[in-house]
């Protein structure tokens, strides 16, 4: 016997990540699914947003580690507010685990809340936490090709940032080329060189931000 | 791994609201967008099956592939190898209309 189901198979992640996402709305918090490879530097990214955004708008993150609580731990000296989601085995961050989160943070002195994925350019993709975009983050020591091997990722994302960008010289990663690629899996995307080594380019990844948050709330930033 | 174990919960609870006692089938449909290799997908599925009703089932993917629509010229067509430009007017505001699902179509059950 056959049984006809067309059940989405993501549907119940989706239906808490629209709850997550009242809840951020609620708050005023615009919330950004950050992803990459391991290694690509998004902790370091946050790092050093921390510093440039202290005293202008308040940054908020949950990072998720599958052991350890390294990452919380390096953004705390910056006294951010960080919640860290141990995620055990599994390779992303779902809508359940960032709702999870949620109780251990004041989202009302949240302004940019990071969603920090597990180190992944595959699954993370699939499942919405209730962010207000995905940022998807490349690093030159990795390859120029990665946006057509990994197409979904780059497809949801609203901003790909190409860090390590210093390091560019040492390697063959053709930046004309992995930018083209992206482009030619998502015409829409916003493409921001940085270096979180030289700073190169944070002010351009800050102003995203500032653009994106008045986007959302209308209002010029706090002073 | 997450996938396929949402697989497997809503093919038996759909087999279960029917009565039925086992699952031979499951028919997925997802999108090419989706990057789903089939061999790993189908063997996750085989793990998170055992012990369950759709222990033995077999998991058929149909890829559904990445489809265009031409937000100028109104054209659809089909995007291959990720170029969003249309085939008719060179128009390169493409709407997604086909190629990121990814739902539990039907179930084969006894």
């Amino acid at each position: 016997m056959k049984i006809n189901v067309m059940t989405d198979i993501l549907e119940a992640n989706d239906r808490i990540a629209a709850d997550n996402r009242e809840v951020f709305d609620k708050h005023r918090n615009l919330v950004l699914n950050l992803m990459s490879s391991p290694g690509a530097g998004k902790t370091m990214l946050l790092e050093k947003a921390g510093e440039a955004l202290k005293g202008k708008l308040r940054l908020g993150v949950i990072a998720g580690d599958i052991e350890t609580a390294r990452d919380s731990e390096r953004l705390q000296k910056y006294k951010l507010p960080v919640v860290q989601l141990t995620t055990g085995s599994a390779c992303h961050l779902d809508a359940n685990m960032v709702a999870s989160a949620l109780p251990h943070l004041d989202l009302s002195k949240i302004d940019i809340l990071v969603v920090e994925n597990v180190g992944n350019l595959v699954c993370p993709a699939e499942f919405k936490v209730g962010e207000d975009y995905k940022v998807v983050m490349l690093s030159v020591t990795e390859g120029d090709e990665k946006p057509l091997k990994y197409p979904l990722i780059f497809r949801e994302s609203a901003l790909l940032l190409i860090n390590k960008i210093d390091l560019l010289k040492y390697t063959n990663f053709n930046l004309k080329e992995a930018k083209a690629n992206a482009r030619r899996v998502n015409p829409d995307l916003d493409i921001i060189d940085i270096s979180c080594t030289t700073g190169e380019g944070i002010p351009d990844w800050i102003s995203w931000l500032n653009q994106r948050y008045q986007k959302k709330f209308g209002t010029k930033a706090r002073a | 791994m997450a996938i396929a174990r949402n697989i497997v919960n809503i093919a038996i609870a759909a087999a279960e609201k029917e009565g039925a006692k086992r699952i031979t089938k499951v028919n997925v449909v997802a999108g090419e967008l989706r990057g789903f290799i089939p061999a790993q997908l189908i063997f996750c599925f085989g793990l998170m099956a055992e012990n369950t009703i759709a222990s033995g089932a077999y998991l058929d993917l149909e890829i559904t592939p990445v489809m265009g629509r031409c937000r100028k010229c109104e054209e659809t067509f089909m995007v291959k190898d990720y170029r969003y430009v249309c085939p008719k007017c060179q128009g390169e505001d493409i709407q997604t209309v086909s190629g990121t699902e990814l739902r539990v179509k039907d179930i084969e059950v006894e």
